[in-house]
């Protein structure tokens, strides 16, 4: 026999309570999961939200939750932008590289099978711009037909350290598309001293010939700086050398050094706490490109499909962002 | 630009207060600027509106027909939600009890809200006094919670419907807003039925005074008519105080309460 009243109670305890607060009503005597079942039923037809059932009461939400990723900017919605890790070795090894790459680190290549099933899918999952990393991916001897693979399909930014165009690798650099594809080359600083102490003496200089090298090919390129937190103010005389270099000012791009990979300091970044960024390496999916060598933000070893990863990233993500709403509501001002 | 119209509300759920920020907030910057006033009863309010305190009152069934006896009819309702306009009382009763109209309910007990709840106890009587029932043939059971705030509360009316399960009562009358509430009889399958419904009448509207020029009202309520259910910026408050339009008021609506708080002799306080 349910225990009908129970429908009362969830009216007249609901009532008493603003909308978004939660109220708990306890599921009283008979069968528990009838009565689980009728407050489901309720709350669906009522606009409210069961959250859970717990110790035989039933937790409620008034209302309903508004959608946690309702107030993203369009770009920050995970799955507007796919990373690939084409590889993870590296020609230099960066004291702060967060994807742990040196000359000696294992290569890890994605693959120009997996490349090309990933930009294929991206298309249909809604992704509007590919962005390819390392490692160093200059280091492949096929990344010509991974980078055509991508521009095919979509946008295509690729990272590099600009310090690998010569020989066969800047015949490789020519035959990309030019207008689907960006560099992106790192450069920390406006003269060698910072720049060469986390990245080897002669990394600098280097750089900014591959930068030039790059421009005089007609191929756009962003410079992307890593820079302690605490630096994050010293940036003039930066934008300005990189104005002389002819980067457009939005293709200046400033990041801080997150404490992961080979950093042994800067911004704590959690899953909870970082906005996540789709990113495929060999070893499956994760979070956020500055934790692709991190297990702890391995989202999912399964690569494909490419749709189910990104909805899977979504799920957790409107989940922690859910969580997070729902703190703010346990400590009201009073 | 003139000062904000007044207006007044009772606060018979805490969400009256994101209600109400959200009309006003929806008001601001137009012409027809306003603030609200929360009261604790009907009683008081129509006492407020009286007084000049608020310009408008966001009044039920029982405090338009209070103001309209105490401003000899000079007051006038201005708005009212499309859902007022078709209120009904549902008389319940557990279901396979075989009732089958109102005269099935002589010599039975009938579970009643608080007292001054047009919906759950004045028109209940009312309709009994129209089936033929004379005083005394039902044997009412009243359930006075939440007086004051005219049966807004819905707390009498679930206590009624608690009665009929507990055997206290053999039938209920409450609002077709609680019987939606509790989920129509789906929820509690063979559990409540309905075995009358009432006529449509009126419930609640924005009743103002003469004191309120014409210049201030119209602006005021064309631009509450213009709340628009399928913009998502109007819509959580539309939910929230239960309606999808603001519609011209309905008066015809009212003449049954009239009628039975003459009969029942309702006292102008409540
Ligand atoms: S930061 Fe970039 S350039 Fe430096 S080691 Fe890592 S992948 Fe190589």
């Amino acid at each position: 026999m349910v225990n009908h009243g129970i429908v009362l109670d969830l009216v007249e305890r609901l009532a008493t309570v603003a909308d978004g607060a939660t109220a708990a009503v306890p599921l009283g005597p008979g069968d528990q999961g009838l009565l689980t079942q009728t407050v489901a039923a309720w709350c669906a037809r009522t606009g409210n939200e069961l959250l859970e059932v717990r110790n035989g009461a039933a937790i409620i939400r008034r209302g309903h939750t508004p959608d946690p990723l309702a107030g993203l900017a369009s770009g920050q919605m995970p799955g507007t932008r796919l990373w690939m890790y084409t590889n993870f070795d590296c020609n230099l090894a960066c004291d702060y590289c967060c994807a742990r790459s040196s000359p000696q680190t294992a290569r890890r290549a994605l693959g120009i099978d997996r490349v090309r099933r990933l930009a294929g899918e991206a298309v249909q999952a809604g992704v509007s711009e590919l962005l390819l990393t390392g490692g160093e991916p200059f280091l492949l001897p096929d990344l010509d037909d991974l980078v055509e693979a991508c521009t095919d399909a979509l946008p295509t930014t690729l990272l590099t350290n600009g310090m690998l165009f010569r020989g066969h690798r800047l015949e490789r650099l020519r035959r990309m598309d030019r207008d689907r594809l960006a560099l992106q080359i790192s450069l920390d600083s406006a003269t060698p001293d910072t720049h060469d102490s986390h990245r080897g003496t002669g990394s600098w200089a280097r750089a900014v010939a591959g930068i030039r090298i790059a421009q005089d090919e007609g191929i756009r390129v962003r410079v992307a700086a890593t820079l302690p937190a605490g630096q994050s103010h010293e940036l003039q005389p930066f934008h300005t050398f990189l104005d002389s270099l002819g980067i457009a000012p939005e293709d200046q791009v400033i990041r801080a050094l997150a404490h992961r990979g080979n950093a042994d300091a800067g911004l704590e970044l959690t899953i909870e706490s970082l906005i996540p960024e789709v990113t495929v390496t060999a070893d499956g999916v994760y979070w956020h490109p500055v934790s692709a060598d991190d297990t702890d933000q391995l989202v999912t070893a399964e690569i494909f499909p490419l749709a189910e990863a990104i909805a899977e990233v979504r799920r957790r993500f409107s989940d922690y962002r859910a969580r997070a709403n729902a703190a703010t509501q346990w400590f009201p001002c009073a | 630009m003139s000062a904000p119209l007044i207006v007044g509300s009772v606060a018979y759920t805490p969400n009256v207060v994101t209600i109400w920020e959200g009309i006003r907030d929806y008001f601001a910057g137009t012409p027809a600027e306003m603030d609200f006033v929360l009261f604790s009863n009907y009683g008081r309010q129509v006492d407020s509106l009286l007084e000049g305190t608020i310009d408008l009152a966001w009044n039920t069934n029982l405090a338009w027909v209070r103001t309209v006896a105490q401003t000899n009819g000079a007051c006038r309702a201005l708005a009212m939600r499309d859902t007022d306009t078709m209120f009904r009382t549902m008389f319940v009763a557990r279901a396979g009890t075989g009732l089958g109209g109102l005269e099935d309910l002589k010599g039975r007990r009938l579970a009643l809200g608080s007292r001054d709840s047009a919906q759950a106890a004045i028109l209940p009587v009312h309709f009994l006094t129209r089936a033929g029932l004379a005083e005394g043939e039902v044997d009412l059971l009243r359930i006075d919670s939440d007086v004051g705030k005219h049966g807004d509360t819905g707390r009498s009316e679930l206590d009624a419907l608690r009665a009929v399960l507990d055997d206290k009562a053999d039938a209920a009358a409450i609002g077709i807003n609680t019987w939606e509430a509790i989920g129509r009889d789906e929820l509690m399958p063979g559990a409540m039925e309905v075995f009358w419904e009432s006529p449509i009448y009126s419930h609640c509207n924005f009743t103002a005074l003469p004191a309120l020029t014409e210049e201030r009202s119209v602006p005021w309520v064309e631009h509450l008519l213009a709340m628009d259910w399928d913009d998502p910026r109007h819509r959580p408050i539309l939910e929230m105080e239960g309606l999808r339009r603001w519609v011209a008021p309905r008066l015809e609506g009212y003449e049954s309460l009239f009628e039975a708080v003459q009969e029942q002799g309702i006292g102008p306080r409540w």
